[in-house]
This record gives structure tokens, C-alpha cells and sequence, in this order.
């Protein structure tokens, strides 16, 4: 489903060149539940970056269903990513001055084709399975860091994406509601068959998906120590 | 585009002006008084325009006036109430004579005019002594109120007869309609009121006191001089022609430069490219506070656009393309202009509306649609320096802003 070739990422800081992620090869299939563990400052956030098509790398090559997206331009880079991909961050990224109903349909609005028959029943349906459909008409600052996590969820499923990246989903969360939110991630992938990313620092977190990737100083490693 | 992502845009834009209403407000504030002021310059100037029109009007059609000098268009030509001629010749009765030879002409009208003051009884009051000939009346569409206006004998015998003008009637005999059969005096001369006019709205016709050109002959114009002499031609078509005959008549007696012979629709003409250029210099320096006000509307959408590049990071995140970005902040800036700009209209009008009360001020469609343009254009161009920011911005900074 998506594979990396040689993939390097590099920024300049002053006339320093500093790689993030140092040729990095890893493919990840339909349907897995994959966890990319790292510590902070290991390029884990940059390599999920340029998985989820929000950056693209200094060289190297992405591949996304067999195609090449990594010499997209930024237009064919934005419809992928509202095609295929969903997003769920470590601090929500809801927009608060919408509803949480309005924050699930923002993807919607910037799909060129129809994607579903009615998005507004959807999102209404992902609200109800998350168990968070009494809070559509909330503001995200009224209610708490879980809802809002299942909301951003929601929001990350309203396109029927093929993958779901999960960066540091659990890391604003007490541990109860993170399992929580580990176990929907979960799920989407058992019950629906959707590639879920997860990218934490935690062990007992990645330790519930089926494959680890470890990240050390941009590259992959065999153990993380 | 998709019909729900326009109402998505106009509904984003809207949601942040009802969290901001004070500052929305403001900002529309500098469109709405640049729009304003633009408006009203237009409509008085457009005021101004049919008013003097409407002087214009009240003489009548097909009318070529014959004037010392260069004419209204240049240094020599006087103004109504001038003392005699500035420049140039006088006309006299050979002039006169010469001209209703003319085969287009209607009628030929020699006016004298002099300022100064007509008394009645202990009452003194300034005034326009108008020589002229019974077809004058047909000239400047003056019908007699009261009593009657003096006719083709008067003018040839030199009665010492004359008609008033309302206003000064009123002033001279507490009401107008009193002054029949009374004298007025005017340089020692006394004169019987047979008439007086109806009001005009014009100065001069109201303050005058019309009375038959020969009479004047004599102590008050001893040099038996015209004016100008105005020429009232049978029909349109023949203005061009008459007007030629007229000056070949002319021209025996006179060099080129000593007069001029003008259309009324020549004088009209020129009188609107004056005002043509007043206006477009009223509403320059209108358009100033409309660029003031694009100013802030950039200043506040820059300020939005930091306020919200977090969304922006977030919007980028789930799909949205620069263009999508650009478009989003170009609606807000756009709906902001415009409804400033309408704000400004609307006050513009009632403004307008009460000045009417005074003054001819009107509001066209012209600008209106004019004014709706330049607000949703100042819009777009102060909104796009900043939309283009927000579009730029590379989406994972932005989503990292706190």
C-alpha cells in the first residue's frame, strides 16, 4: 500500500544541513496496524509527515498504491490527502469557533466529488458509534480531551480514508481514556479493515499494534533500546 | 466549486464576524465612509449639474447668443448684470437689423442690462434693468403674473412702461401683484409697472425690471449698445445654419476675435466637461478614504491570518488546497468591503434624501453600481496580500502554531 524508497529528509538551520530522516526504506500493506516508536527528536513525526503526504522528501521515493507522490505538486498533494488519508493528532486539531458536527464535516468541503450520498448522516452515524453524537452541537473547548480525540476520529473517518495516522494520539490523554482511544484505533482496523499508523513514544502503546517500526536519529533500527 | 463549499466559505466567514463583531464593525467603518464620501460627491455633483441645466432649460431651445469678445468661453464674455461690454464691441440697432435678415431666425432679441438700484416710493432696492424687445419674454419663457407684458409698439415707441420680476415686485410694493399701475424710478427715470412676472427660481429674472430697449436710449445708455444679442432659431436643424449666416452678418462690421457667436448647446457642453472634471477631482480625492479603508481591512485580515494559522494548518491537513485557503480569507475580505460599501450607500442615500429637500443632489444607478464594484474590488485586492500569506503558509508549521 505505501512504500518508501531511500527516502531522505533534510532541513537547513542556518547553514547547517540537519537529515530528519536518513534513507529510510520500510513498506507497510493493506490493512496492517502498525506502530512507528521512536523518542522525540528522532525524525518519527517527519517520516509520519511524509507518509501522510504533508511533506515531501529531499530524496527518495514515496509510493502510494504503486503510484509515485513523492514529485506531486502541492494541489495533487492536498486531494490525496483528503482522499486517502485521515489524521489524528496529539492535541486534537479541532477548529473551535465550528461545532463539533462542522468540525467532523470540514473534510467534505474540500472534496471535488460527491464522496457520500449524505455526509451529514454520516458524521452523524461516526458520532453515534464514538459514543459522542449529545455533544454535535458543542464547541471543542466544552468538552473534554477524550470527546474531543473521538471527534478528530470522526473527523479522520468522514472521507472512508484507506489510512488512518495516528501521531502521539494518547499523549494529552490519562492513560483510561487513552486505552480507550487505542481501542477504537484498533478496531477500525480489526472491524473495517482500515491502515491504522500509530506513531508514539510509548512501548505498552505500540506494543498493542501488530508490527513495531523503531526510528533512532532518523533511520530504522532493528530493537529500540 | 461545490454549491456546499461556497456556503461553507460564507458560513466560516460569517461565524468569525459574529466573534468579532467590534472589530468587523470597525473595520467596515473605513469602506463605509470611504464609500460615503464617494457616493456624495457623485450625487452633488450630479446636483450641481442639473441645476445649472435647469437655468439653461428655463431659455429655451435652438438659442445662439451673440456676445462681445470671446463669449462665455473665454476672458471677455460677462456675466449676466455686467456693466455694458468687457471687451471686444457693442452691438447696436444696425446689428440688430442685420441679423433678422437672417432667414432661420425666429426672433432677435438686443439686450442692455444693467445692475444697479429701483425705487418705489421710499423703498430702494437693487435690481436688473433688462432693455429688450417684446420677443425677450419668448426668450426667457417670463408670462406675466399680473397685469400684462409690454408688446411690439412699446418696444418702438420707447414707452416708459416695464414689467417686474416677482421677487423684487414683493420687495418694492409688500406683495407683487400690488405694483400694477405703480411707478418705479430707476436713475431719475420713472417708469409705469404694466406687469409683473411669474416667479422663475432665477435670480435675475425675479430681481429684473424688464422694460422695451429704446426706452433706455438716453441718459441710462446714451451710446445705444447692446449687450449681446440673443437669436432664437425656428428649428433645430437650422441651428447650424443661422448660426453661420449670423456671423457672415457679423463679420462685415467686425473682425473675428471682437465676438463670438455660441450655441446654447455648445455653452452646455463646455459647462459639463468643467463639471466633468470637478467631479472626477471631487471623487480622487474621495477614493483616498476608500483606499484608507482598503488599508485596514488588509491590516485586519494580516492580523487574521496569524490569529488563524493553526486552522489553516489544520484545513491544509484534511484536503484543502492554496487555492482553497486563498478563497477562504478573499471571502471574508470581500464580504467585509461589501458590506461596508452598502452600509455607505445606504447612509449615502438618506443623505441624499434630505438634501433634496434643498438642493437637485441624486444618486444614479451608475453609482451604484459603480460604488458596489470599487468596495467588492478594494476588497479583493487589499484581501489578497494577506489570503496569499495564509495560502503559503507550509501546512506542518502551521499546524504546529500555537
Amino acid at each position: 500500500m505505501i512504500s518508501l524508497k531511500h527516502v531522505t529528509k533534510s532541513y537547513y538551520l542556518g547553514d547547517d544541513e540537519v537529515k530528519a530522516v536518513r534513507d529510510i526504506s520500510l513498506t507497510i500493506k493493506e490493512k496492517e496496524f502498525i506502530g512507528i516508536l521512536g523518542s522525540s527528536g528522532s525524525g518519527k513525526s517527519t517520516l509520519m509527515h511524509i507518509i501522510g503526504l504533508l511533506e515531501t522528501p529531499t530524496s527518495g521515493k514515496v509510493l502510494l498504491e504503486g503510484k509515485d507522490v513523492s514529485k506531486l505538486s502541492d494541489n495533487e498533494l492536498s486531494r490525496t490527502r483528503n482522499r486517502t488519508v485521515g489524521f489524528v493528532f496529539q492535541s486534537f486539531n479541532l477548529i473551535n469557533r465550528f461545532t463539533v458536527l462542522e468540525n467532523v464535516l470540514l473534510p467534505i468541503n474540500y472534496s471535488k466529488e460527491r464522496p457520500i450520498h449524505d455526509p451529514v448522516a454520516k458524521a452523524e452515524e461516526l458520532l453515534k458509534r464514538f459514543g459522542i453524537y449529545e455533544r454535535r452541537n458543542f464547541f471543542p473547548n466544552k468538552i473534554s480531551g477524550g470527546q474531543q480525540q473521538r471527534v478528530a476520529i470522526a473527523r479522520a473517518l468522514i472521507m472512508s480514508p484507506k489510512i488512518i495516522l495516528a501521531d502521539e494520539p494518547t499523549g494529552n490523554l490519562d492513560s483510561v481514556t487513552g486505552d480507550e482511544i487505542i481501542k477504537i484505533l484498533s478496531s477500525l482496523n480489526k472491524d473495517f479493515g482500515v491502515t491504522v499508523i500509530l506513531v508514539t513514544h510509548e512501548h505498552d502503546i505500540a506494543a498493542k499494534t501488530k508490527r513495531q517500526i523503531y526510528i533512532k536519529d532518523g533511520e530504522v533500527v532493528e530493537k529500540y533500546l | 466549486m461545490r454549491r456546499n463549499s461556497i456556503i461553507h466559505l460564507a458560513k466560516a466567514a460569517l461565524a468569525d464576524f459574529s466573534r468579532n463583531k467590534v472589530r468587523t464593525a470597525l473595520t467596515s467603518l473605513g469602506i463605509m465612509i470611504g464609500v460615503l464620501s464617494v457616493v456624495l460627491l457623485i450625487a452633488l455633483g450630479l446636483g450641481l449639474k442639473n441645476y445649472i441645466e435647469g437655468q439653461f432649460e428655463s431659455m429655451g431651445a435652438n438659442l445662439i447668443m451673440i456676445l462681445p469678445g470671446s463669449g462665455f468661453t473665454g476672458e471677455g464674455g460677462g456675466g449676466f448684470g455686467g456693466q455694458g461690454t468687457v471687451g471686444g464691441v457693442s452691438f447696436d440697432e444696425r446689428d440688430v437689423a442685420s441679423l433678422m435678415r437672417v432667414s432661420e431666425l425666429d426672433y432677435v432679441v438686443p439686450i442692455f442690462m444693467k445692475g444697479t438700484s429701483i425705487e418705489a416710493g421710499a423703498e430702494k432696492k437693487f435690481g436688473y434693468l433688462m432693455g429688450m424687445n417684446e420677443e425677450g419674454f419668448k426668450l426667457m419663457n417670463v408670462e406675466a403674473e399680473f397685469g400684462e407684458l409690454f408688446g411690439k409698439s412699446d418696444v418702438t415707441s420707447g414707452s416708459k412702461i416695464g414689467v417686474l420680476g416677482n421677487v423684487i415686485a414683493g420687495k418694492l410694493f409688500g406683495t407683487a401683484g400690488d405694483a400694477i399701475g405703480r411707478t418705479v424710478r430707476f436713475e431719475s427715470q420713472r417708469f409705469k409697472v404694466i406687469g409683473v412676472a411669474e416667479k422663475k427660481g432665477d435670480n435675475e429674472a425675479d430681481n429684473a425690471f424688464f422694460v422695451p430697449y429704446k426706452t433706455t436710449f438716453g441718459s441710462i445708455n446714451p451710446d445705444k449698445k447692446f449687450w449681446g444679442i440673443y437669436l432664437g432659431v425656428k428649428s433645430d436643424d437650422m441651428v447650424a445654419d443661422a448660426k453661420k449666416k449670423a456671423e457672415e452678418a457679423l463679420l462685415k462690421r467686425y473682425d473675428k476675435d471682437d465676438f463670438a457667436v455660441t450655441e446654447q448647446s455648445e455653452l452646455l457642453n463646455s459647462i459639463n466637461q468643467i463639471f466633468g472634471i470637478i467631479n472626477a477631482v471631487l471623487i480622487a480625492i474621495g477614493s483616498i478614504s476608500l483606499v484608507v479603508g482598503g488599508i485596514g481591512i488588509m491590516n485586519i485580515m494580516y492580523a487574521t491570518v496569524t490569529e488563524r494559522t493553526k486552522e489553516v494548518g489544520i484545513r491544509r491537513a484534511v484536503g484543502a488546497t492554496e487555492k482553497d485557503i486563498l478563497l477562504q480569507f478573499l471571502t471574508e475580505s470581500l464580504i467585509l468591503s461589501l458590506f461596508g460599501g452598502l452600509l455607505g450607500l445606504i447612509l449615502a442615500s438618506v443623505i441624499v434624501l434630505i438634501v433634496r429637500i434643498f438642493f437637485p443632489a441624486s444618486i444614479n444607478l451608475f453609482s451604484v453600481v459603480i460604488t458596489l464594484l470599487i468596495s467588492s474590488g478594494i476588497g479583493i485586492f487589499f484581501g489578497v496580500f494577506p489570503a496569499r500569506r495564509a495560502a503559503k503558509l507550509p501546512p506542518i508549521e502551521a499546524i504546529r502554531y500555537e
